[in-house]
């Protein structure tokens, strides 16, 4: 196990090059002038645009480029926007609080999505099946923001339950219903591969045996059907953790959170994406290790699994 | 074991042999969600190529002194934000979200196709490099590779015409979507590659493109089209989020995706404005999902 | 061979029947086709030491009339229609689910035909032995695990203290039948049902387990339900036999007696169809046509489309089961004839 994971761990790095670099020419090398849009409506002066090109480097060839960017990543040094204020320290700053909704919402789609599915997929056909369905089926089709601005329109305006938006420094309280938004459609995969999961081993011969060897049910569900049926769930839950950060951009966008995606949200706006790579790269990294630790998970959680 | 009906049931229905799609459509057909959908779908394909059908008003003509109206008998969905009557731009704006749905499908699904069929059937080096490269696409999260490239392309205050904008979300959709189908149609015909009657055509010396399209594709396209169907659905939402964070659609273009960007700041004062699309943008999604789904359930019978 | 008395030699309990007793009993399952009426009537009994062979091919409702007795049929689409099931002279088929539950594993055991899928992939198997005393008996964890590597020990599982921590997939298919076996033995029960349990494994293996069974049976004055199709298996280890098909008992026999003169034209094919040393080179006998569709089972005696001793009335009379001698029975109008073995 200790092999494999070290020889997963270094399969990450050609992935990991291929992506930041592929990032770096989306960025940078695409049609369009990344500085074209900095004067407003008016087209910059060539003059501001060469020297912006020189300071930043696209200048220089592509690969030149990508070598100064990994030379600078593994320094730690993430350079400055375009306004001369450090990356890094705005990351610092932004990173923690779109982690804490991060960690918020995959608490949320775990636990609301697994005990809805184990609910639904035991009294398949039943009423609460039925309402699970039918809801699950609902979050699948609303677009985020539509949640998003739903509930904030609901609960904060209509109801005035919550504050329309997060205030600085976002609190946990807060933080809840812009967790269940960026949580809603994950939740909703969740429920339905627990459901049918619990519906395929329901009839399967191990549970047949565990009922036969004279165990309650609730050991039986509780137990010997749980354990396998979560499986799935909790691995689709660790493969979506990469794109359910940076959905994060939207939901923060929405309640004005000042998390690492509100502050994509206003670099794309200025159009100054010196802070949309570092930022990119990370969600990537965060993708990458995520499903390398479900991978190995699934080998903890199904011993069926064996690493060569 | 326990179900005594499957060992006998040879002798009852030995007629003529029935296909999957027959099977699938007596399934269906009995399935109230499948109905429901499919109306809704022709709905929204009327409204898409019809709108006038449904409503008389110009989608175009304003009248500021009536901003921010709420509902009334006289305008149904009330006024936006320039005034212009939101039920017609909210018919209106169908044919732009089902265009750039169905078209970045219809991409998503050649390139991924493509890609899938070859790596596939090619297998070896080839299929192991796609793979990666599919892997590398997928370890981009949607939403920051549309930001990326579309911000590169289109920047934010730019004005790009109608058409050119339309294509390049098509194409960006496309571009990052292509992994899942190709892993759907490589894992198809890498299933459908091993069965006797291909290992047969070959030995009879079919070519590789007769043996893709008569053995292969058909036996691959029951997946694909269920993903598909799915897909439009999840690109109608996925357009309009891009048209939200300002670098997707943008005016002249009528889309239920710029009508709720243009009036989130609103939400206290004139929800309506965006409710209402909102509103017909989750259903649209709906369908095509829910569409998808009952054909995929009445596909599978484990889960029936 | 056991005697069969009417009443019980078993000496734990006053009740005077047998110890395990299914009678009359009907199971209908509810399909969207309509309704598969996959036992009708089976009644069959079995005593303390003594082993009851029942035959039958797939669908011919012996694994439905076991999985009645274990109460593990899926309900719906089964639904019991008719009958008693009694343990120790109580119908199980009365009893409150809780009271129920004690009966299995500690009253009534069950072995599975597939151990791979019938043992959970996810937990060792020495943790699903364990679960049996600890659940039951409310024994300690460690407790538990010794006792289970001593039933692995019992059951010959090699290296058992080394292994208690493996898991299913890791163990051949004779070694994971003897861990079921051991599960299923654990806390000493007194009726063992055994469904199938060496078909999925090879031929050589199979003589090994049967082995088993037999040996544990007499250390312990189990009652063993061998449910099987293959009368090969049966004929060294049961005393009697019930033969099945289209969900009724159409024999009931000594197991000699039927080998030597069975008294159903289907347990006759059955019997002819064994390939046989002393008469190789012959053509083999096989049963025409297929088992009966459940869900339209042919008028009067099921078998009739396949029988060679059909006459009219065995399209319109559905035949009792006529009593031979003694606890002999054979569900055939024409029982005699086929007894004296002229067809036609």
């Amino acid at each position: 196990m200790g092999r494999y994971a070290i020889r997963r761990l270094l399969q990450l790095i050609p992935v990991l090059l291929g992506t930041t670099f592929l990032i770096n020419y989306m960025v940078w090398q695409l049609p369009g002038d990344p500085f074209a849009a900095r004067c407003g409506q008016r087209p910059c002066p060539d003059a501001y645009i060469n020297a912006m090109r020189a300071e930043f480097g696209l200048d220089q060839p592509i690969i030149v480029q990508y070598w100064h960017f990994l030379k600078n990543l593994l320094t730690g040094d993430l350079g400055v926007n375009f306004n001369n204020v450090s990356v890094a320290s705005q990351l610092a700053e932004s990173w923690p609080i779109t982690v804490r909704l991060g960690l918020m919402a995959v608490a949320i789609e775990a636990v609301i999505g697994i005990v809805a599915g184990v609910l639904s997929g035991l009294k398949r056909g039943g009423f609460l099946d039925n309402v699970i369905t039918i809801s699950t089926l609902i979050l699948l089709s609303l677009p985020v923001f539509v949640t998003g601005f739903l509930l904030q329109w609901l609960l904060g305006v209509q109801l005035d339950l919550i504050k329309p938006t997060v205030s600085d420094g976002a609190p946990f309280v807060e933080l809840i219903v812009p967790a269940f938004v960026l949580a809603s459609l994950n939740l909703a995969f969740t429920a339905r591969l627990t459901r049918t999961s619990i519906i395929e081993n329901r009839r399967s011969d191990y549970v047949r045996t565990a009922i036969a060897k004279g165990l309650s049910n609730r050991r039986v569900v509780g137990v010997h059907l749980l354990r396998n049926s979560l499986i799935p769930a909790l691995t689709f839950i660790g493969t979506e953790v990469g794109s359910l950060m940076s959905g994060a951009i939207i939901t923060e966008g929405i309640y004005n959170i000042n998390g690492i995606g509100g502050l994509l949200w206003r670099a794309v706006n200025d159009h100054d994406f010196t802070i949309v790579v570092p930022i990119a790269s990370l969600l990537v990294l965060v993708y990458l290790l995520a499903n390398l630790l479900v991978d190995l998970l699934y080998g903890v959680l199904d011993p069926r699994i064996r690493y060569e | 074991m326990s179900e005594p009906t499957a060992a006998p049931a040879a002798p009852a229905s030995a007629g003529k042999p029935r296909s999957l799609w027959q099977d699938t459509w007596d399934i269906l057909k009995h399935r109230k969600i499948f109905w429901i959908s499919f109306a809704l779908l022709i709905m929204f394909l009327v409204m898409a190529a019809f709108p006038s059908l449904f409503t008389s008003k110009s989608p175009e003509y304003a009248t500021l002194a009536k901003s921010m109206e709420p509902p009334s008998s006289d305008a149904w969905f009330g006024y936006d934000l320039q005034g212009r009557d939101v039920f017609a731009r909210t018919i209106y704006g169908a044919r732009t979200s089902i265009i750039v749905g169905v078209l970045a499908t219809v991409g998503t699904v050649l390139l991924g196709g493509v890609v899938g069929v070859i790596a596939a059937y090619r297998g070896r080096w080839l299929d192991s490099l796609l793979s990666r490269i599919g892997e590398i696409f997928l370890g981009v999260p949607y939403v920051l590779g549309a930001i990326i490239i579309l911000g590169s392309v289109a920047p934010v205050q730019s004005n790009p015409g109608k058409t050119m904008i339309m294509t390049v979300v098509i194409v960006v959709l496309a571009v990052l979507g292509w992994p899942v189908l190709a892993r759907i149609a490589r894992s198809a015909v890498i299933q459908a590659k091993h069965q006797d009657y291909v290992q047969a055509a070959r030995a009879l010396g079919a070519g590789p493109f007769r043996i893709v399209f008569k053995h292969l594709l058909p036996n691959s396209l029951a997946p694909i089209l269920v993903y598909a169907t799915i897909t439009v659905g999840s690109y109608i939402g996925a357009e309009a989020t891009l048209s939200l964070l300002g670098i997707g659609l943008r005016t002249p273009v009528i889309s239920w995706g710029i009508a709720i960007a243009d009036h989130t700041r609103y939400i206290r004062t004139g929800a309506h404005a965006m409710l209402f699309p909102a509103a017909f943008l989750s259903l649209c999604v709906l369908t095509f999902v829910m569409l998808g789904e009952a054909v995929r359930d009445a596909l599978d019978p484990k889960l029936r | 061979m056991t005697e069969v008395l009417p009443e019980s030699k078993s000496s734990n309990g006053t009740y005077g029947g047998a110890l395990l007793e299914v009678d009359n009993l009907h199971v209908e399952f509810h399909t969207r086709a309509g309704v598969a009426k996959a036992v009708n009537g089976v009644t069959y009994s079995v005593n303390a030491g003594e082993t009851l062979a029942v035959l039958g091919e797939s669908g011919s409702g012996k694994s439905v009339t076991a999985q009645t007795i274990m109460g593990i049929l899926d309900m719906p689409p089964g639904k019991i229609a008719n009958g008693e099931i009694r343990f120790r002279g109580t119908d199980l088929l009365k009893l409150p689910e809780e009271e129920r539950r004690k009966v299995r594993g500690e009253g009534i055991a069950m072995i599975f035909q597939d151990a791979l899928s019938a043992l959970n992939p996810v937990f060792p198997v020495g943790w699903q032995i364990a679960e049996m005393f600890r659940i039951h008996r409310g024994m300690s964890r460690a407790d538990a695990k010794k006792k289970a590597i001593e039933l692995m020990d019992r059951v010959r599982i090699p290296a058992a203290k080394e292994r208690v921590s493996d898991y299913p997939h890791q163990f051949s298919g004779g070694m994971r039948q003897r861990i079921m076996i051991a599960m299923s033995i654990a806390l000493d029960p007194e009726v063992l049902i055994a469904d199938e349990p060496t078909t999925a494994l090879d031929v050589t293996v199979q003589a090994q387990i049967m082995e088993l069974l037999a040996e544990l049976q007499r250390e312990s004055n189990m009652g063993l339900i061998l449910i099987t199709h293959d009368l090969g298996v049966v004929a060294d280890v049961a005393d009697k036999i019930a033969v099945m098909y289209g969900g009724r008992i159409v024999e009931n026999a000594e197991v000699h007696d039927l080998y030597r003169n069975p008294a159903h034209p289907y347990a006759k094919g059955l019997l002819e169809s064994i390939p046989r040393v002393d008469l190789k080179g012959q053509e083999l006998y096989a049963i025409k046509g297929m088992p009966p569709n459940l869900l339209d089972m042919p008028t009067g005696c099921a078998f009739h489309p396949r029988c060679p001793y059909r006459q009219e009335k065995c399209v319109t009379d559905v035949p009792p089961l006529h009593t031979i001698s003694g606890t002999r029975g054979s569900a055939c109008h024409f029982w005699r004839e086929v007894l004296d073995g002229d067809a036609q």
